[in-house]
């Protein structure tokens, strides 16, 4: 046991708890007035819904004793066995219920970012039930897949450093199938859907950032040199992303955002996430730069293709994981962490294939799931507001309250 | 050394308060300004962040604490971080990689404070090559001078967390900046409150949180001396918003919201310099005094008529140069000032903040005429009435 590790990831995990909150005002301020606390509403629940969940199904499905390569079983039902005395498995320096507790916030803010792809339209009973059906069959098992001992993508090989593939494609592919489903908002190509409060949104991308340390810092599991190695790295991608997302609009539309800074910092951190402790803070600037354009250029599209992402969960954080993802194979290096692989460019082309696979199986059965999920919720109990609902906001007739009241 | 792993998760949480700090002040700063300025004063800080990192990874570090050329500026070997790996450094604990992102934070937040006093009234293309010319001509040479081992290192200049380099430094630059650039159109007749002091109160909350960071963290070791900033930071903030709440009582007639967040402000800046070298009791006395010259100063600022539209002169120049005088006075721990038998540290102080002002008005004064005719420092008449958050970024800030 190492205090300092355990004092390290105590605060990371602190760090990630308070990107939940981060997330409700990032979101919170890019909708209209009328639906700010809903959206707020729709993060900060998941805070209380996937805690129970982890505690009684979650850490057990996702980090206990494998079945078939597939998800753990359930022995550690109710934290049963999990005690301050370290895993032999994981994050062998601290006590088993600090991690336990630090991987409990990845499984909240994962369906809490999904939520912004549905913003504006969906009704609290459903989310709630989308939500924990979503923990337990796509973000546990997946979560097993990569990172539990004995999962089957992270027995070959797949790598994923702090969650590109568990957290960002899982919650990408899922809001893909969500916009599919459920449609777009009342009004939606004919109206303008102004951001309410743009300051809100951010307070909410400097927690994030902030956050972020924690997230990806932490997750090298000890206060070492892996973990200073990805903290720069994520702060350099984030900046990265932000200046060429800012860059990229600026070019084509003429003016710099604070939107688009927002939007291009978040891009950057997400698609760092995977490869943050593999490669070098010159490489995670390259990866930041091609996480803002690319991200860019996915969210200008979305509107040929008539989806109402509505803040953009799909053009981020979906093809931001993705990217990240292959970028592990391509910029990782021995060089800069002996414990990780080398990617194309340190002239070895396998973990490329490797990440690519994990990518479209991770990607292939979030959205599957994800759909029939939906589909499922939607025909039994109706996911949608209805219209007069939607018009006179959800704030009012989900939660009878109104945000501002002068 | 070898790597040790309680100052490294120390320095990692630190470097994370540091960063905060930045989006801290974009609140600060945000909610002082009229709402249709409220993005665009946001901007100014945020995209520090951005450019700030990549000159630094660049070229930034190297000129700031590359090996020394001449005591005044670091010479080229740590372009593009080359040399700068995850090994422990020379005489630290931590990997060089984690030093070199807490001090990218301190680089950051230097160019984001000047910002406050053009507020509502500059280019968003000037405020670009400003914030990248200042890093590169006044803040990398004044950090090494005092931090990387340049000449006021070797003097003996005490700056334990930035009182010359940051706060001195900053505010100095701002004054040329409130003069240059002029007064807001309208200033002294039209009145120009605050548009959202709760975001203004939010955003002290997070500066001070993140100041443990900055002020311990600059121990740079989970030590003694960590605890010790840590409590002189706490009291002399606490100091420095009740003096400041009380003067404004005591003069203006009414204790203001506004007025503790500042005076909270101007007691975190004094005690930045003096912090792992004084004792908490005349911790206390430097923020009771800070908060007073501030709010001085910007009563003054009034008389002297130039619109420094956010004090930063009167919060980061006055109680930066205040901060880096009292460190000479009453550093007791690990040096030795004035009451402790050693005026020759009073001495050396003001020489340092001395050639520290002269050097930053200069260098920001050519800064700021290059700009001006080049692409144009202030935005036209209309565009001013009109706010920047439409003119030069195309958003509004509500639509509540």
């Amino acid at each position: 046991m190492n205090n300092a590790d355990t004092a390290f990831i105590l605060a990371s995990a602190g760090l990630v708890l308070l990107m939940t909150p981060g997330l409700a005002l990032f979101y919170g301020g890019m909708v209209r007035g009328k639906n700010v606390l809903g959206t707020i509403m729709q993060s900060f629940f998941l805070i209380a819904l996937i805690s129970i969940e982890w505690v009684y199904l979650g850490y057990s499905m996702s980090f206990g004793p494998d079945v078939g390569g597939v998800v753990g079983d359930l022995s550690w039902f109710g934290l049963r066995g999990v005690t301050n005395s370290p895993s032999p498995d994981y994050a062998t320096t601290i006590p088993q219920t600090v991690f336990m507790i630090y991987q409990c916030m990845f499984a909240i803010i994962t369906p809490a970012l999904i939520t912004g792809a549905f913003a504006e339209r969906v009704r609290f009973v459903p989310f709630l039930v989308f939500s924990m059906a979503w923990a337990i069959l796509v973000y546990n098992p997946v979560c097993h897949w990569i990172w539990g001992k004995g999962g089957w993508l992270g027995g070959i090989g797949v790598l994923d450093f702090a969650g590109g593939l568990v957290v960002h494609v899982t919650c990408g592919a899922a809001a893909l199938a969500g916009v599919l489903v459920l449609g777009p908002r009342k009004g939606y190509g004919k109206m303008s859907f102004m951001p309410h409060n743009l300051p809100m949104t951010m307070i909410g991308t400097g927690l994030l950032w902030f956050g972020w340390f924690g997230f990806n810092g932490g997750s090298a599991l000890a206060a070492n040199e892996v973990a200073a190695t990805a903290f720069v790295a994520t702060h350099l991608a984030g900046m990265a992303g932000m200046l060429l997302w800012v860059v990229m609009e600026w070019l084509t539309r003429g003016k710099a955002t604070t939107l688009g800074a927002a939007s291009g910092a978040i891009s950057g951190l997400a698609t760092i996430t995977p490869a943050a402790g593999f490669v070098s803070p010159n490489s995670a600037i390259i990866i930041g730069g091609i996480a803002g354009i690319i991200c860019y250029l996915a969210v200008s599209a979305k509107g040929r293709f008539g989806l109402d992402d509505s803040l953009d969960v799909v053009g981020i954080h979906g093809v931001g994981g993705v990217i990240g993802t292959l970028c592990l194979g391509i910029f990782a290096s021995t060089q800069v962490n002996p414990g990780g692989v080398d990617g194309l460019l340190a002239g070895s082309s396998v973990q490329l294939g490797k990440q690519a696979l994990g990518v479209v199986v991770v990607g292939g059965y979030a959205f599957v799931v994800s759909w029939l999920l939906f589909k499922g919720i939607h025909a039994v109990m109706g996911m949608r507001l209805s219209e007069e609902a939607e018009v006179g906001g959800m704030d009012f007739a989900e939660h009878s309250e109104t945000a501002y009241n002068d | 050394m070898e790597l040790n792993t309680g100052d490294t998760a120390f320095m990692l949480i630190a470097t994370a308060l540091v960063m905060l700090m930045t989006p801290g002040l974009a609140l600060f700063y945000g909610g002082l300004v009229r709402s249709k300025n409220v993005l665009a004063t946001t901007m100014q800080s945020f995209l520090c962040l951005g450019i700030v990192s990549i000159i630094w990874v660049v070229y930034g570090y190297s000129l700031a604490f590359g090996p020394d050329v001449g005591n005044v500026i670091g010479n080229l070997d740590f372009v593009f971080l080359k040399n700068v790996s995850w090994e422990v450094g020379t005489g630290r604990t931590i990997p060089d990689l984690l030093f070199c992102a807490f001090q990218l934070m301190f680089a950051i937040i230097t160019p984001a404070l000047i910002t406050g006093a053009f507020a509502e009234r500059m280019k968003f293309p000037a405020y670009l090559l400003f914030t990248s010319l200042w890093v590169t001509f006044v803040y990398f040479p004044v950090c090494h001078w005092v931090w990387g081992g340049g000449w006021l290192a070797d003097m003996g200049a005490l700056d334990f967390a930035g009182g010359t380099v940051i706060h001195i430094n900053s505010g100095a630059a701002a004054l040329v900046c409130a003069i240059v650039i002029g007064r807001r159109k309208g200033w002294g007749k039209e009145s120009m409150h605050p548009h959202n002091l709760p975001m203004t109160v939010l955003g002290a909350g997070v500066l001070w949180f993140g100041w443990f960071g900055f002020n311990a963290g600059s121990a740079l070791a989970a030590g003694p001396i960590a605890a010790l900033a840590l409590m002189t930071t706490q009291v002399a903030t606490g100091a420095g918003a009740l003096t400041w709440v009380f003067a404004e009582w005591k003069i203006q007639g009414k204790p203001t919201t506004l007025g503790a967040a500042s005076g909270a402000l101007a007691g975190l800046v004094a005690i930045t310099p003096a912090t792992g070298f004084v004792t908490p009791v005349w911790a206390v006395v430097i923020g009771a005094i800070a908060g007073v010259i501030c709010y001085l100063g910007v009563l003054m600022k009034a008389k002297l008529g130039y619109d420094d539209a956010l004090d930063v002169v009167a919060v980061h120049g006055l109680g930066g140069l205040w901060g880096a005088l009292a460190t000479g006075i009453f550093a007791s721990v690990g040096a030795q000032g004035l009451l402790y038998g050693n005026p020759k540290q009073l001495m050396v102080q003001a020489i340092g903040a001395g050639a520290t002002i002269v050097y930053s008005v200069v260098l920001t004064f050519i800064i700021l005429k290059v700009i001006d005719v080049t692409v144009g420092l202030r935005v036209d008449s209309d565009g001013e009435q009109q706010g920047l958050d439409v003119v030069e970024h195309s958003e509004v800030g509500y639509n509540i």
